[in-house]
């Protein structure tokens, strides 16, 4: 089964193509390691996601940006119509690494994806004759999607393309964690800290600014989430270099938050997953992603439900179609965080199995809400909450697999 | 206890920061210590062997519009803090634009220097943002050891050249020999010299002049008039020090002074900058060599 695309990226002067191209990359870059390229008749999306699986970002270009686009698919054998690559972060970020002289030298790049040689090829046709090609080997995998309904979320913003980078300037490099909170009457952000006893001499910065500065404001609920700075750094320097406003869209502490810009040409987005609760100290319970198949919502739905109840063979039973995550916090019982652990350590041994079989797929809380209310009740959020990332990395094992 | 101040004037707040941010250069932690008149910013001298001491005077009047305090008793005036300057200079470097800046001491999780700034906003309303500075309370039992240093009689002072010649030259010297030696005289010349078993390399600075009496630096003392002008002072000083010294300075002096004294062979690195509409602060930042030159070298 062959399906070779072609794309073509032109140096359109207004444009400057190629050096968007790149600091989509950057951006993504910033998120995770890899880099699933899926080339679609609708356009080209670029999707990365962290080890944690707390932060996911998505860059979809459409045809239009580009000279050329031809995409041809074939008749396939499974739902897939398209070949999926994942890319190594390092082995494409070097490519567009300096963007000036990119913008400088390159005249055209194309991309074609051939799925029967595994290659990635990039070339650059620059000035003076020059053509760089690149072969970059890539795996074939499941996409990568999350699933986020935007529409579902009570509260919107749309911030004003440097608003969100000028706010965000106040917080050291360093700062991982950042909790935002709006209320309809204001909106601040502040620096977070585990609570521990190196919160005793942390300094604290807190920001704040009066709904006024925001294109559009609507805080339906007051709400106060807490989720990784370092991830949204990278996507807020992209937008802010093509001015572009950003909008916002979230709801209480556990439900994950999507930044996201539109262009005519593109679209992009990060979503990421909030704390369950954002001071709070015992109560914060290790909830990962979890991460299911594509194929069937009802299946997710009620593996989590299962899931909750946390049993050893429960976990067990989560290791076909999902990965790496654990028990999301309930009013009732909750499973002791050892025994989760363990339930989850075995899990994850277990399902070393070849990277063809593992599918990675991202489910929000808004794909339930089609089925019962009962299982919307009891299951929180998927991508609802994240410890902190030593916990996750205690049960989680960065699994080489994803 | 209580602190408030507020600056105003963007100048003042750059001035500040900068001052802030060099001493941060030069410390992890450092003491704030702040009567009605001034603030200082002293690094006690651990200089038993080979430490950087360091005192810097600010007159409040230069940089706060507005400046109340009230000391730990009526009796002693005064507040003194340890903190980290990187603290403090990380919070002050992204507020430059800030229509106002209100500096108080706080006690949230813990006593902290709260720096809460304006930040001027296309609408009506400024945003807001706070730092909250985490800072120690020093008892008065231990006010003794941040006092004012003072100065012993010096036998040569002599005002530098441009630091950054002085910090080219430096650097090059880093990676030749740990230990370098400073010379000067009271006729305005001025040696850096290292010595090793392969090479020795010496820069010879010339017409550099010599400061006046007891100019500059605010304590007693000053260069013995019975030397010979042309007898050369000696002080060996580790080089790192020394380069991180001139790396941080960020204050642009109008005038820096070097003063050597033989006895106790310390070299004294006293800066002097004028700010715009008033006194100086000074930096006095004291390097002790190691070890002592050798006797003959003096007069």
């Amino acid at each position: 089964m062959e399906s070779v695309l072609e794309q073509s990226v032109a140096a359109n002067p207004e444009l400057f193509c190629p050096a968007v191209f790149g600091r989509a990359v950057h951006a993504l870059s910033r998120v995770g390691d890899e880099l699933w390229l899926d080339p679609t008749v609708k356009g080209l999306a670029l999707r990365s996601v962290n080890s944690a699986q707390s932060a996911y970002a998505c860059f979809i270009f459409s045809p239009l940006f580009f000279q050329q686009y031809s995409f041809m698919g074939c008749v396939p054998k499974q739902s897939s119509k398209t070949v999926k690559c994942k890319l190594l972060m390092k082995s494409l970020l070097p490519l567009f690494r300096c963007l000036t002289s990119i913008e400088r030298n390159v005249e055209c790049c194309q991309i074609s994806v051939s799925a029967s040689s595994d290659w990635v090829i990039i070339q650059f046709f620059c000035r003076h004759g020059i053509t760089k090609t690149h072969n970059l080997r890539f795996q074939e995998k499941e996409a990568l999607q999350a699933e986020f309904a935007s529409h579902l979320c009570t509260n919107v913003l749309k911030a004003p393309a440097r608003l969100l980078g000028d706010m965000v300037m106040h917080f050291p490099v360093f700062q991982e964690e950042i909790t935002l909170s709006a209320t309809p009457l204001r909106f601040s952000l502040r620096n977070y800290e585990e609570s521990g006893e190196s919160q005793v001499k942390m300094m604290y910065t807190e920001m704040s600014l009066h709904p006024e500065e925001f294109e559009y404001f609507h805080v339906d609920v007051n709400s106060e989430i807490t989720f990784c700075l370092k991830e949204l750094r990278g996507f807020l320097s992209f937008t802010e270099s093509h001015c572009l406003p950003v909008l916002v869209h979230f709801d209480s502490a556990g439900k994950p938050v999507c930044f996201s810009v539109e262009d005519t040409l593109f679209e992009a987005s990060v979503v990421l997953a909030t704390l369950i609760e954002s001071k709070s100290t015992d109560s914060i319970q290790p909830v990962g992603i979890q991460v299911h198949a594509t194929s069937r919502y009802v299946d997710a739905a009620a593996l989590r439900v299962h899931a909750c109840e946390g049993h050893g063979e429960t976990g067990r039973e989560r290791i076909t179609s999902s990965q790496g995550s654990t028990v999301s916090p309930q009013p009732d019982p909750i499973p002791p965080l050892p025994q989760t652990q363990q339930a989850n350590k075995e899990s994850i041994s277990v399902n070393t199995s070849p990277a063809s079989s593992m599918v990675c797929t991202l489910l929000f809380k808004a794909l339930s809400s089609e089925h019962d209310d009962n299982v919307c009740a009891a299951t929180p959020p998927v991508l609802a909450g994240y410890s902190d990332e030593e916990m996750m990395e205690e049960f989680c094992p960065k699994s080489p697999s994803l | 206890m209580k602190f408030r101040g507020k600056i105003v004037d963007v100048a003042c707040l750059n001035h500040f920061t900068r001052v802030v941010t060099t001493i941060s250069k030069l410390t992890k932690t450092c003491v704030l210590r702040l009567n009605p008149d001034n603030l200082f910013f002293v690094l006690s001298g651990k200089v038993a062997n080979g430490g950087v001491s360091m005192w810097c005077e600010l007159s409040q009047a230069n940089f706060f519009d507005e400046y109340q305090m009230e000391g730990v008793s009526p009796e002693n005036n005064e507040i003194c803090l340890e903190l980290a300057p990187e603290n403090l200079s990380r919070a002050l470097k992204t507020i430059q634009n800030a229509k106002s800046v209100k500096v108080k001491l706080t006690k949230k999780h813990c006593p902290c220097l709260t720096v809460c700034a304006e930040l001027p906003t296309l609408s009506s309303i400024s945003r807001v943002v706070t730092h909250d500075v985490p800072v120690d309370v020093i008892p008065k039992r231990l006010w003794h050891e941040f006092k004012e240093p003072s100065v012993p009689d010096y036998d040569v002072s002599i005002y530098l050249p441009p630091l950054k010649t002085i910090k080219n030259v430096v650097d090059r010297m880093k990676n030749l020999s740990n230990f370098l030696v400073i010379e000067a005289n009271m006729n305005g010349e001025m040696n850096l010299k290292i010595e090793t078993d392969l090479v020795s390399v010496t820069t010879y600075f010339k017409d550099l002049g010599n400061p006046p009496w007891g100019d500059g630096a605010s304590q007693d003392g000053g260069p013995t008039q019975s030397r010979d002008p042309d007898s050369m002072a000696e002080a060996r000083v580790d080089v790192r020090k020394l380069q991180q010294f001139l790396v941080g300075q960020q204050v642009n002096p109008s005038k820096s002074m070097c003063s050597e004294f033989i006895c106790t062979s310390s070299t004294s690195v006293t800066k002097v900058s004028p700010k715009a509409g008033g006194a100086c602060p000074s930096l006095h930042p004291r390097y002790r060599p190691s070890e002592c030159p050798p006797p003959d070298s003096a007069a």
